[in-house]
This record gives structure tokens, sequence and C-alpha cells, in this order.
């Protein structure tokens, strides 16, 4: 532990050894691709498949109406709302698949797919969320008996009472309507999948690209069970994956289409998205519109605050949060900050965009929580004055008020934010900063510096609470010692280039001595790994870690048994040190940890169990609470709106830390995909629907020479309840850096009236707001 | 819909129109009732539209005809329905809804075009708009080209109309080429 050894895993990516999806061929195999709606809402005429028929190499075209044959045609969500396979009479967004060509090699499926042709009589979409909700927009889901609106849900947290009352009173009260842009995970490795059905043994492999094969598999068992495709039939294997950053866990259309043509006709079929297709039909993330609101007094105490949510869902609610939390952690969005009057809101609506609202390196909904809060305290500071960093100081929870118990009813484990914020203001020199930035106000230059002080929340999840359609969210380690005391452990988790091949084998060798080389790690089988809800919103280390911390643990204990066994003294004599046992006040009398195992198959204690292995499932008593100060300094050009980030830092609490560089390298690219939202991405409709950026030309995914010089550190606030006191880190660069950087340019246009702008904040919305402010 | 939902205050987001709106005035030597039969006259005014033909007369309103487009590697033919809304002899008023469909299924594009004729010391003035809409692949690729592509396709429907009525020959293929030089100002 603490150690940054380097990554085992890299020993084949950096020699373009990795093994993924598309690098899979069986003998027999097939292609498949798909065709695509041009429109956002049209009704099918025809689909006319002579010519795609007459192409060399296509040997079948599967459209909705094959496949409700075999009642396949619609699956249900992660979030038990209904999506279309294919459809029968309806499309619902644009680069909705349509059609599926099964072709023995990949060209011949495209050539097949350009030559379906599909007759549309097109509709009016229902583009706007906040129009859907008109009396007159048309019902977009009429599939669904008695439905007369696009409303899909409403949920409410808090005290709404308390808060009205609050803010009625209130000396000061700040309100800004913001928007998360709905973005997309764009992983360098699209979606797939290969569907190899043995009709002889009536048994099923699935090679995909999935963060979660256990439920997949579980899923494929409740879905296909009727025709025979049982769990035990069912075999998931998730290979290397590039990159899942939560657009891998729900089930795409592709891979339901191809389970069903290999069972059909007994072959292996393979699917692989391109890119476009990827990036404008694959799930989205965030698209909420908030309201935000925040009381406080005039010399800086915040009282409370309230949040209204128009959430854009696209067609279906094919979210992919635990089944009690449609926000997912949105309630998380009171913050870092001492208060207990908070209301929050949300109500959910269908347009005719692509369906989503996965986990985006983000524990539910974080994201957006985190913007609203961190954005408007930032506008309280501005109202009344006081500058942000002192604010937040006056504000934040104290160290020793912890376990803390939010007004949203989360009970927060550990913090010391104070420790954090006086570190980042250290680090980047936020006096002298400001007295530069003093300066150039003078002179009529923009320079900005902005703060957010975050709070996640992540693990999902302890058990009372947590599921996804109906499963715990505990997770699984399996540690299995070889006589030699060389070890394989195995995790219901699915490492997506998080480096777990090196931190679980770390968390092992901490607790049993047995050193991490010697520690294979496997994950991504269903066949041979234990059940888990597999690896997003930073719940690995949490949950699976964890595990493997206990798993080891009862391994130890065991190995005590056999120590003393073999060193004829009692339990109570033994003292451990990591790799042996010895007796106290004789540390000459010792046995390794592989003298013990060696022993566990060789020489065990007659009565005791042979072999020496462990099977952990966790389930957290709470999630936990990780932390970061983040600091950014922009410039900005007045004549152009061009944004220079000049400076950021980074100052992470992520608890204990098992690696540091893997720590590290987590918050790079976290912090880039936060950056990224903040100045770069966003998926943009007309008012047709047309997605007016679907291809990397024109959708802005940051690179090396958008990013910034980041500057990290950490402060180290143990989780109490975490076996190694371990928090998570994954998701907070990117949950915590868009506010920082979208603070950092108010705070460079705040002297000329400017209160908020959303992001993203491009050149032109800067140069726009200034001109509107008169600034030529 | 519960009786709780709340609409927040915002009435509705910003959505980019994919529609391009075009005006032009040009006049023209030539004596309105000339002009105004060109102008209503679907074998030739079909003509001057850059990429156009026409394919069948369903009625004296109602014709069919296809237009092909070209966006650098995006080519799109349009296969669709002319519409003569209107046809106002006495004001020399005249608007003429085109509707294609992608012969592939890949989109669809929507013309509305409306020609105002007013005679100006023996001269004709000639007012025109243009509203184009497009859905589907095209929309997709060329969203930042479709303002500029359609300017430059209305120009050459001016060049060519003005020929048309001088008794010069038109030629209305379009090429990716040619617009694209129009964009860029090598004319």
């Amino acid at each position: 532990m603490g150690h940054s050894i380097k990554r085992k895993e890299d020993v084949r990516f950096i020699q373009g050894k990795g093994h993924y999806v598309d690098d899979i061929q069986l003998p027999g195999m097939l292609h498949m691709d798909i065709v695509r709606s041009p429109y956002a809402y049209a009704k099918i005429k025809s689909i006319n498949t002579e010519e795609a028929l007459k192409i060399p190499g296509v040997i079948a075209v599967v459209t909705g109406r094959d496949l409700e044959k075999y009642n396949l045609h619609w699956m249900p969500t992660l979030m038990s709302d209904t999506q279309m396979v294919l459809p029968t009479d309806t499309v619902m967004y644009q680069a909705q698949e349509v059609a599926a060509v099964i072709a023995t090699d990949r060209y011949a499926a495209r050539d097949g797919k350009e030559a379906v042709m599909v007759e549309y009589e097109p509709m009016k979409p229902v583009i706007d969320p906040y129009k859907a909700l008109d009396p007159e927009a048309p019902v977009l889901r009429t599939d669904k008996e008695g439905k007369k609106d696009n409303h899909i849900w409403h949920w409410e947290v808090g005290d709404r009472d308390a808060t009205e009352k609050l803010f009625s009173e209130a000396e000061v009260v700040v309100r800004e309507q913001m928007h998360i842009p709905r973005i997309h995970v764009a992983s360098i490795e699209t979606c797939g999948c290969v569907a190899d059905y043995d009709k002889v043994n009536n048994h099923l492999t699935m090679y995909m690209t999935t963060q979660a094969p256990h439920a997949i598999r579980t899923v494929i068992a409740l879905v296909a069970g009727h025709v025979g495709l049982t769990e035990e039939k069912v075999r998931v294997v998730s290979p290397d994956i590039g990159g899942g950053f939560g657009g891998k866990v729900p089930v795409y259309p592709g891979y339901v289409i191809a389970i069903a043509v290999s069972f059909l006709v007994g072959k292996p079929v393979k699917w692989v998205e391109d890119r476009s297709e990827n990036l404008q039909a694959d799930s989205f993330a965030r698209d909420y519109h908030i309201t935000a609101e925040m009381a406080g007094t005039k010399d800086g105490k915040i009282l409370g605050t309230r949040f209204k949510i128009l959430a854009d869902h696209g067609y279906t609610d094919a979210a992919a949060n635990p089944s009690k939390f449609p926000t997912g952690m949105f309630s998380i969005g009171t913050g870092s900050y001492d208060y207990q009057t908070a209301f929050m809101e949300a109500d959910a609506v269908y347009t005719n965009k692509p369906p989503g609202g996965v986990a985006y390196r983000c524990s539910f909904r974080v994201t957006e929580a985190v913007h609203a809060i961190e954005r408007i305290t930032d506008r309280f500071a501005f109202e009344i004055g006081k500058d942000p960093a002192e604010l937040r100081m006056q504000n934040f929870i104290k160290k020793e008020d912890f376990p803390w118990k939010s007004p949203t009813g989360w009970e927060y484990d550990s913090g010391d934010y104070h420790a954090g914020l006086k570190k980042a203001m250290e680090a980047v020199g936020y006096e002298e900063l400001r007295k530069e930035q003093a300066g150039k106000r003078k002179r009529g230059e923009l320079m900005g510096i902005g703060i957010s002080t975050f709070t996640e929340i992540v693990g999902a999840g302890p058990s009372k609470d947590f599921d996804i359609l109906g499963i715990k969210m505990f997770d699984s380690a399996e540690i299995r010692v070889h006589p030699t005391g060389k070890a394989i452990a195995r995790f219901g988790t699915k490492s997506q280039g998080q480096g777990h091949e090196t931190t679980y084998a770390q968390i092992i060798a901490e607790e049993l001595g047995i050193p991490a080389e010697h520690i294979q790690v496997e994950e991504g089988d269903t066949d041979t790994a234990p059940y888990g809800l597999g690896t997003y919103a930073s719940r690995s280390t949490p949950t699976a870690g964890a595990a493997a911390a206990v798993a080891a643990r009862k391994l130890r204990d065991k190995a005590r048994k056999i120590a003393a066994y073999l060193l004829e003294v009692s339990e109570d004599d033994l003292e451990w040190e990591p790799g042996k046992f010895f007796v106290k006040g004789a540390p000459e009398k010792a046995k390794t940890i592989q003298e013990i195992v060696f022993a566990a198959y060789t020489n065990h204690p007659q009565g005791m169990e042979a072999g020496f292995e462990a099977t952990h499932y966790y389930d957290p008593p709470n999630l936990t609470f990780p932390s970061g100060a983040y600091i950014c300094v922009v410039d900005i050009d007045k004549d152009t709106g061009e944004i220079k980030v000049r400076r950021f830092v980074a100052i992470d609490d992520c608890g204990n830390i098992i690696n540091p560089m893997i720590v590290q390298g987590q918050v790079h690219g976290g912090l880039t995909q936060g950056i990224a939202p903040a100045m770069y991405e966003e998926l943009i409709y007309d008012e047709d629907g047309n997605i007016l950026n679907g291809t990397f030309m024109d959708y802005l995914v940051p690179t090396a020479v958008e990013s910034p010089n980041w500057e990290t550190g950490h402060t180290v606030t143990p989780s109490p309840h975490h076996p190694i006191g371990a928090k998570g880190v994954g998701e907070s660069p990117t949950v915590g850096a868009p506010p920082a950087i979208a603070n950092a340019i108010v705070d460079a246009l705040s002297p000329y009236g400017i209160t908020h702008l959303d992001i993203p904040i491009t050149p032109y919305k800067v140069w726009k707001a200034l001109r509107e402010k008169g600034v030529n | 819909m519960e009786e709780q939902l709340y609409i927040p205050g915002a009435a509705s987001i910003n959505l980019i129109k994919m529609k391009t709106t075009i005006e032009k005035n040009f006049q023209v030597d030539e004596p309105i009732d000339k002009v105004w039969e060109y102008l209503s006259d679907p074998a030739r005014i079909v003509t001057c539209v850059p990429g156009a033909s026409l394919t069948d007369t369903i009625d004296e309103d109602n014709y069919k005809g296809e237009v092909s487009l070209k966006f650098g590697p995006v080519k799109a033919k349009y296969n669709g329905q002319i519409t003569f809304q209107e046809r106002d002899k006495e004001n020399y008023r005249m608007q003429l809804l085109g509707k294609g469909l992608d012969s592939k299924g890949k989109g669809s594009a929507d013309m509305l075009m409306n020609g105002i004729l007013v005679e100006k010391d023996g001269q004709t003035d000639v007012t025109c708009t243009m509203e184009v809409t497009i859905t589907g692949m095209l929309a997709q690729f060329g969203s930042r080209l479709i303002n500029d592509v359609s300017g430059s396709v209305f120009d050459q429907f001016v060049d060519n109309f003005r020929a048309k009525l001088a008794g010069q020959e038109v030629d209305n293929t379009l090429s990716a080429g040619s617009v694209i030089k129009g964009m860029f100002g090598k004319k």
C-alpha cells in the first residue's frame, strides 16, 4: 500500500498485446452492421431489403418485425422503462437502429446497410424538454397504454416547507438557471460484441464491451430464459476494455440483435460500432436543466439551497442509476457546507433524442449536483462581495463534526475540507493571484480565479438502499493461494483502464504479505469470477477492494491457526507482520506466509479444511465521501473571447492511497474529462432533432494540446468504515473540475456584471456576453 | 401529469434552426409578363435550379422531380414533389413548395420559394425568398455549410434564370466544385 509500483497490465498494453472485443475472431463468424434512422421522429412505411440481399456476402436483414415474432423487439432498461431493440412502426431519434444487416464480412455488411431502402413519413419531433411538457405537445410514448403526456417521473428530497420559509425570509437569495450539457463519454474503444451461440450444447458465450458482465448475464437469462437460455447456459466475457466511463453499463440494441441472430443461425455474430454510431446513438450523459438557489446572510453564512431540475432523458429512461434513485446521487448537492435546510426536486421528460443518462465518470448525477452547488456558492459570494475562498472557509463542515448528517439524508463519513482548501490556496499562491488580478482589472485585463470544493459520494452501495434491477450492489473477491505461495484473485468488477490488476494485488499483498507481482488478478469472465455488479461510479475500491481486504483477512486467520500448529504454540502467542507470523518475544521462531500456505496443502492440522482460499462478498455499511479543493486560473482575451487556463491545482482527498501513481493518472485523466464539458463538449441538436456534431470533427474532445499542466496533490482523511480506509478517486476530478473552470471564467467577467455562463464556455459565448454588456 | 410537476422559469431552450432563409432582389430588363411566364412555368423554372430536373407532371399545380446535391463526400439525391401553392397572375405572386426525400432514405429537404414581380420603368423587379430545411445525414455533415451552400445555389439559380430569359442555354448541373469555389470567393 502506498507504493507507486508500475501497472502490471501495461506490459501488454504498451506492446499492443491487449485483447479487445474486435480482436476476437471465431471460425465461421458473421458480421453485423446497423441501418439507422435519419429522422428524429418518423413512421416507418416500408423497409425494402431486396437490393441489400443481392449483395454478395449479405445473408440476412433483420427488422423489428422479425424480432417481434420472438417477442424480442422491445427490452427493459435499467430504470424499468422499455426500449426498442428494433422498431416495428416508429423511430424515436436520429441514428436509432432500424434494421440489421448480417453478412460474411464487415465490408459486405456495410454495403448491405447502404442498400436497405427505408421509406419514412417524418413527423415533427419534440426536442425542447420544456416544450415536451406543453399540453399540446405530441405524446411520444404511444406504446404505453394510457400515457397522456411526456412526463416520466417526479422526484424530491428535503423539506419543501422549511426551505420555502427560509427563502422568503432570508437576507440574501441568489438564483441562476443553468444547463449541464448533454455530453458523451467518447471512449477510445466503441461498443461491440461477439455473440457465440452453440446450438449443440445450447450455450451462449457473449464477448462484449461491458463494465458489468455478471449483471448482463442475469439480464440475458431473464430476457431469454423463455427460449432456453437459462443462466447456467450463458457465459459473459468482458475482455480488455478501451475506456468505459459509464457508457458501457447499458445494454444496447446491437448486443441483443447479435444474440438473437446467433441464436437463430447458430453462428458467431460480431458487431462493432463505428465512431459516429457510438457518438450519436449510445447513451449520453448529463443534460440537466437546473434552477439553483441559495439563501444566506449578508455576512456570508449559507443557510439553505433549493434546486429544481428538468431532466431530458430522450425517448426512454435508460439511465444507469441504482433503482431507488432516479436522479442518482444528486442529493449530495448540498455540498461541503454546514447548513440544514434544503429542498431538491426533479421532473424527467421524454424527447426525440437518444436515451441515456449514464454515470459518465460520475457516481450517478454527482457532476450535475456539484456544478450546481459550486456555481451557486460563487454566485452568493459575488452577491455579498465576499472572497469565494473566505466564504467557503466560513461555511465548511468542520473536521470534528464528522460523521455529519446532511439535510438530504446522507451521513458523510469523514473529511477535512479546511485543510484541503488551505493546501490548494498555498499551492496556487492565492493571495498573490488576487493582488495580480486587482492590478489587471485596473488595466482592463481579464483574469479569473475559480474554486471548487466538492464533496463526492461513491462506493454504491449498502444493500439496504442500493440495487440495480433488484440485485444488491455488493461486490466480491475470491483469493486462491497455490501451494507455492502464489495467488490468483478474481473479482466481480471489471477494469476498463483503472489498473485493477495492480491495485487489487497491492491490497492483497498488504494484507497477506505475498508480493504483488505474484498475485494474478482476473475479472470479466462470469464462468470464473465471483458475482458482482461491476465497475463504474468509483465503486471498485470501496466495494471489491474492501472485499479483497476482508477475504485476505479471512486467509490470515487461517494462516494464524496453521502457524500455531506448525510452531506448536497457542494462536494468542503469535504476532503478525506482513509476510509472517512469529512467536511473541521470540521473533526467530516464525513461519512465513509461503511456508504456511505450503502446509495448508501438505501438512494441515487434522480436522481443518485443506487448501488456502477465501471468498468475500462485501456489503458496504455506508458510502464513502471523497472530497477535493480545486483552483483554476484563467486569462481571457477581451477582443476574441479566447480562454487560457494558466494554472490548475487539484488537491484530492480520497482517503488512504493504494498506488499514488495510479491515483495521479486517474486525476490527470479525470481533469481532462472535466475541462471537456467546461469548455468544449456538448451534443447539439437542432429543432428537427438533427445532431449537429455527430463526428469528432465537430464534437470537440480535448487533446493534449488543450490540456493545461495539471498540478496535483492530496490530503488524506481515511474512511472510518472502509477496511483499508480508502474512498475511491476515479471520478473526483471529472466532477470537481467543471465548476472550478466555470467559476474562474465568470470571475474574470464579473466586473462587467456577468454572473453566470452555461458550460461549455466557448470563446464565442464569452465574446458575446461581453458585447452584450457593452464591451467593444 | 402529477400536480406537483414543476415547470421551471425558462420557457424554452435555444435550439438552432437548421432552416436557411435567403432573400434576393434583382432587376431584369424584360417586360413583366414575359418574366412571369418564365417564373410560373415549371418546365422553365425547375431547370434553373442547380441539380434539379422534372420527371413527371401530376396536374397543373403538382409535379414530380429530383434534385442532386453533393457536399464533399456526401452525395444526396432527393426525389420529391413540387407544388405551386400560389400562382396569382393578377398580382404577379407565386409560391412554390418542394418536398424531397433522399432516394436512399437518408434524409429530406424542403424548400419554400416565394416570388414577387413588380414593374419598374419597363424593367421587372424580382424579389425571391427561399427557405430551405434539411434533415438527416446532410444536416449532420453539412451543418456549417448549409447557409453558404444554399446561398451559392440560389446565386446560381438567379444567374440561370437571367440567362434563360435572355434566351441562352442553361447548364444547371451542380458540382461540389462549383459550390465550394463559390463559397471561397474564387468565382
